[in-house]
């Protein structure tokens, strides 16, 4: 006895596949589109994720001092800064500096001089606990040459309620679409079985093994997955891209992750789920003929 | 050897199809299935290629218990058997040689052995010059034939026929009679299911009537009733 050749299987899953092209079509079709979809919403959370990173929200309070301050009247709040309870570290930003950020990050700013600069000094804080922000405001605004702050602590908030919401959807969205896209193969390989009725038949009264019969058809259903997770990869790619150019030349205070960074996870991510999708969809096709 | 034991088959819908049936086939006999419609033959044809499990009562064949025996073993129980079909099965798209060697591909036969063993097979059945025919080139009869073949592709000890000569004219049935003869006489046990009276009586074989699922006659050299 010998191992039969895998090129037979994958022979005979093509032949399944285009055979039934157009329910093969429409299965590659809504299983690329759940994809896309599921995708979507996982990059939309990963970029959340990665925006709450990059403020630095949940414990950074900037203070902004009066314009007109001395040198020494800043050192002095920087020390009084420092001193506060519940304050981890405390870096100042001169004007200068934050004139060259803002160069840098917007190019309206790159005609502005030192002696026209409208900005003022300023210190960042790092706090150690959410529930003392407050009393760490109060004490902040008593300082003499306080200004105003910034706080983020809503926004991460806000951030944080919307990134559980998509979550949820996601969930769900996720839930409907795997059930939608097993259905979907699920009939495929039924069709595909159906037009092979008289060769598994005869198959099985000569004896080949349930996994021989079965296996062109798992196979089939793995190449749907694979198809349909490549070309949601390409397209998902395309729309990602087009978000990312336009966040990046429009909207600066977004941090758009860079596709390059994250289009292996993507890709794994999938493949991994399309695959297991073909066979799932496909193992349930096929149960009464591996009990033979 | 081929064994049934006080062997019932009912069906969900509460039919008996098999009332305890008590049949013993040796190896290398020759034995006529014959009986009328709803007798229990399909039935029983169905319990020996492990279809249908029997509802009480033992099945052996070989070395096979068919009552107990797992769904991972029928594909390797099946092999030794060979069965031919009213409908003949065959492939359209294939060519003779390929529709035999196909029964050998599937079961992982090598090719070295197929390419020795289905033009001798196909010898035996008179269809070697017919080999690069498609189905729908050859007549009825030979179609019948290219059937035995494949049958007989894994060297099987067992020969199950339903109906062998049932789609075909009664000069080709006498054709197809006589192979299954010869190849009764090559040391393999033959049971063809038929409800041809002609045939069943110019062949004098034994010949077991099945009827309302109880065996009612099973006679050496016996005629249809």
């Amino acid at each position: 006895m010998k191992r039969y050749s895998l090129f037979y299987f994958i022979g005979q899953a093509f032949r399944g596949l285009w055979r039934n092209g157009v329910m093969s079509f429409a299965s590659i079709a809504i299983l690329m589109s759940c994809l896309v979809v599921i995708g979507g919403f996982t990059l939309l959370v990963y970029n959340i994720d990665v925006n709450l990173e990059d403020f630095g929200l949940q414990n950074e309070i900037i203070v902004y001092l009066n314009f007109d301050l001395e040198e020494e009247a800043i050192v002095a709040i920087g020390d009084k800064l420092d001193s506060l309870d519940h304050v981890e570290s405390v870096t100042r930003t001169t004007k200068s500096q934050a004139l060259q950020q803002m160069k840098q990050e917007y190019e309206v700013y790159a005609d502005v001089t030192e002696e026209e600069n409208p900005l003022s000094d300023s210190f960042t804080i790092i706090y150690q606990e959410n529930e003392k922000v407050p009393e760490l405001k109060y004490q902040i605004q008593q300082i003499e040459g306080y200004r105003k702050l910034s706080d983020k602590a809503d926004l991460a908030s806000t951030l944080e309620s919307f990134k559980n919401g998509i979550m949820l959807i996601f969930i769900w969205f996720l839930a409907i679409l795997v059930v939608v896209s097993v259905f979907i193969i699920v009939n495929t390989i039924k069709l595909s079985v159906f037009a092979r009725r008289h060769e598994i038949s005869v198959m099985r009264y000569v004896g080949a093994t349930g996994w021989f019969i079965t296996l062109p058809f798992v196979i089939e259903g793995i190449i749907i997955g694979l198809v349909s997770s490549i070309t949601a990869y390409f397209v998902e790619w395309y729309f990602y891209s087009y978000i990312e150019t336009m966040a990046t030349e429009d909207m600066k205070m977004i941090t758009i992750a860079s596709f390059d960074s994250i289009y292996l996870y993507v890709l794994i991510g999938f493949i991994g789920l399309g695959v297991l999708t073909g066979i799932i969809g496909s193992s349930i096709s096929l149960g009464k003929y591996l009990k033979q | 050897m081929i064994d049934f034991v006080n062997v019932k088959k009912a069906y969900p819908n509460g039919t008996f199809a098999l009332k305890g049936v008590n049949l013993h086939i040796d190896d290398g006999e020759f034995v006529f299935i014959v009986g009328h419609s709803g007798a229990g033959k399909t039935t029983l044809m169905k319990l020996l290629l492990r279809e249908e499990r029997p509802t009480s009562g033992k099945l052996i064949v070989g070395d096979y218990n068919l009552t107990e025996m797992s769904n991972f073993k029928v594909p390797y129980y099946r092999r030794e058997l060979g069965v031919v079909f009213q409908d003949f099965r065959l492939f359209p798209k294939k060519t003779v040689y390929e529709n035999v060697a196909f029964a050998m591909e599937v079961v992982g036969t090598p090719k070295k052995m197929i390419r020795r063993r289905v033009p001798a097979i196909l010898n035996t059945v008179n269809l070697a010059e017919k080999q690069d025919s498609f189905p729908q080139e050859i007549s009825g009869g030979e179609q019948q034939r290219v059937a035995l073949a494949r049958a007989l592709a894994n060297n099987p000890k067992i020969i199950i026929a339903d109906e062998p000569t049932g789609n075909i004219d009664p000069k080709m049935s006498l054709e197809i009679m006589n192979l299954l003869i010869k190849i009764n006489k090559l040391g393999k046990t033959v049971i063809v299911v038929t409800h041809e009276k002609n045939l069943v009586d110019y062949y004098k074989q034994r010949v077991v009537h099945l009827k309302d699922g109880l065996i009612t006659e099973d006679k050496v050299g016996g005629m249809f009733q």
